[in-house]
């Protein structure tokens, strides 16, 4: 997709020709996307492929060795973490991260002050947290909960700063199969609530079929393919990328 | 939890230190007199490794930040004449918070175990620009005959009213204490647990960093003021680099966890090594014994150890009836905000 139709729009994220190198490793090199206001785009690949680094650069926490960012038409490329969840770019982590010994209603409290969040989104919160089963928890330390609702919570924290995008970092894995159906719901509140765009980064295929009307396959640092799951997962190239994790998800 | 609750450990250590206003009118000894006052300048300089230890940073600066604070005081006092105590405990504080300020911006971007090292280099760094500017500091002679501090035009000359004064500057650096920490609770708790969730979450980290570290300077500095006033002298060795040990000491043994845990620890180890007096210079050996203990067997320091103790007593004895309602819901905080 190109970015002449879309460049300078509220709310949409350019990435173009972007690189990260640590030292002589070259993680990934020239990706450029664009992620539309609302839209949903699935990021897959091998592990190693780069996807994590990726969310890492969009999101800020790491800055990009080449390439521009653009986001509402600005360059964002470099600024700090902060910054760039202040403007609405939000993450997810791949591994539980939550405010360990603090309670899950003082992990929320935070989310909404440090975000700068309207008081009003505690009545949004209320409905998913019931949802994920985390309301009649909210007195509990959040390292006491189980796994799966420690991950559930750091999704609700990302929501809580009330995103415009989204970057959700593997948002199913550890989740057990029948708590995977939870993250669709998750991101079908987000949307609906914020409007906001979403970009995942998962190796469970049912859910990037099921969500992604697009998807971006990364491979060894560069885009193999790019369009919907059904044309790009077909393509004999991304299954010879991909073969090995694809027939351990189905095993699994 | 109601709000007072929430801050038991505050009110409980400033009421102790307001409590302290008693001792100079229940005994006239000077060996309690010198003991409560070296308490109360160590209470005080605590308290600021309590704020920097609330974020998560371990510093060693807190005698070089003292030593802006009482030669700042001293110079006031010998040199322009200045003898208000209230303007001298201000001045001890903007001192060094003002010299803290640029230095905050530069190396908080430190961390661990490098942002430790440089602290440590600050108090050596500062102690060489007093022994090579006597002109000002009295080099290594230091500041000698700093006059008699006055409270609304009344001469504070005698050991009671000294002693006083102390224990006002302490009582003061606890309510800053209490106030920044409870203002900017939620932002330290976050940063002092985990920084990158809390940077992904919107929140500005250097920013409570250098508001954190240059009130952890004032504080120092207040407590910088207090020791000069008591020895009526500035000099270098009231502030060396090893003394850093002794603040970091008497808040970690104390208990890192609360606001009590610096006034008991500073007023248990310091009133322990006046009782040994005659082996004071053990105490530093002493110290870093008892600093092991606690890190490898009570991390909550005293303060924290006997709370874990008395929960566990109190949950034993009430534990059928006590049993806390788990179902709240958020509109509750939507309030308490």
């Amino acid at each position: 997709m190109s970015a002449d139709g879309s460049a300078g729009r509220a709310g949409t994220l350019e990435v173009n020709t972007i690189s990260k190198n640590f030292g002589g490793l070259r993680v990934f090199n020239e990706v450029s996307f664009t992620l539309a206001p609302g839209e949903l785009m699935g990021v897959i690949g091998p592990n190693g492929a780069g996807k994590t680094t990726l969310i890492n650069v969009i999101s800020g926490k790491l800055a990009p060795s080449a390439g521009s960012i653009k986001f509402d038409g600005r360059d964002i490329g470099g600024l700090p973490f902060h910054t760039l969840s202040r403007l609405g770019l939000v993450r997810s982590f791949q591994q539980t991260n939550t405010f360990k010994s603090a309670t899950l209603r003082e992990n929320l409290a935070r989310a909404i002050r440090f975000s700068g969040s309207p008081p009003s989104i505690w009545g949004k919160l209320d409905g998913m947290l019931r949802q994920f089963d985390l309301a009649p928890r909210l007195d509990v330390p959040s390292d006491k909960l189980p796994y799966g609702l420690q991950k559930m919570l750091g999704l609700v924290l990302a929501y809580a700063t009330s995103p415009r995008v989204l970057l959700l970092d593997e948002p199913a894995a550890g989740l057990e199969r029948r708590e995977r159906q939870q993250v669709d719901a998750f991101v079908d509140a987000a949307r609906a609530d914020h409007g906001c765009a979403v970009l995942i980064v998962e190796h469970d295929m049912d859910l990037i079929k099921r969500l992604c009307p697009r998807i971006l396959v990364l491979d060894a640092g560069r885009i193999l393919a790019e369009g919907a799951p059904a044309e790009v997962l077909a393509r004999p190239d991304v299954i010879a990328a991909y073969m090995g994790i694809v027939e351990g998800e189905e095993a699994a | 939890m109601s709000r007072l609750s929430q801050f038991s450990s505050e009110i409980a250590a400033i009421a102790i230190i307001g409590l302290s206003f008693l001792i100079p009118f229940i005994t006239d000894s000077p060996f309690a007199y010198s003991t409560h006052n070296l308490i109360a300048v160590a209470v005080t300089a605590a308290f600021s490794v309590y704020i920097m230890l609330r974020m998560d940073l371990m510093t060693f600066a807190v005698p070089a930040f003292m030593a802006v604070g009482g030669y700042a005081a001293a110079i006031a006092g010998l040199k322009f004449g200045i003898v208000d105590s209230f303007f001298l405990t201000a001045l001890s504080f903007v001192a060094p918070a003002v010299v803290a300020l640029p230095l905050g911006i530069l190396l908080l971007r430190l961390r661990g175990i490098y942002f430790v090292l440089v602290t440590f280099l600050l108090t050596q760094i500062l102690q060489l620009l007093i022994f090579e500017t006597p002109d000002l500091t009295g080099g290594t002679n230091g500041l000698v005959g700093m006059p008699a501090t006055t409270i609304f035009g009344m001469e504070l000359a005698d050991n009671k009213s000294v002693l006083l004064l102390a224990i006002g500057v302490a009582f003061a650096a606890a309510i800053i204490t209490a106030l920044v920490s409870g203002y900017l609770r939620r932002e330290f708790a976050a940063i002092e647990e985990n920084e990158v969730l809390a940077q992904s979450l919107g929140l500005v980290v250097w920013r409570y960093k250098v508001i954190g570290f240059v009130v952890a300077a004032g504080l120092a500095g207040m407590a910088g003021f207090s020791l000069v006033n008591m020895l009526l002298t500035a000099h270098p060795t009231s502030f060396s680099p090893q003394s850093s040990v002794n603040y970091i000491a008497y808040t970690i043994i104390g208990g890192r966890g609360s606001m009590l845990g610096p006034v008991v620890g500073a007023t248990l180890l310091v009133w322990m090594s006046s009782i040994f007096s005659t082996h004071g210079e053990f105490s530093e050996g002493l110290y870093g014994l008892l600093i092991m203990v606690v890190v490898l067997a009570a991390r909550g320091g005293i303060v924290g150890t006997v709370a874990a103790l008395w929960r566990r007593l109190t949950r034993n004895l009430g534990s059928e009836t006590s049993a806390a309602p788990i179902v709240g819901t958020v509109k509750e905080v939507a309030h308490e905000r």
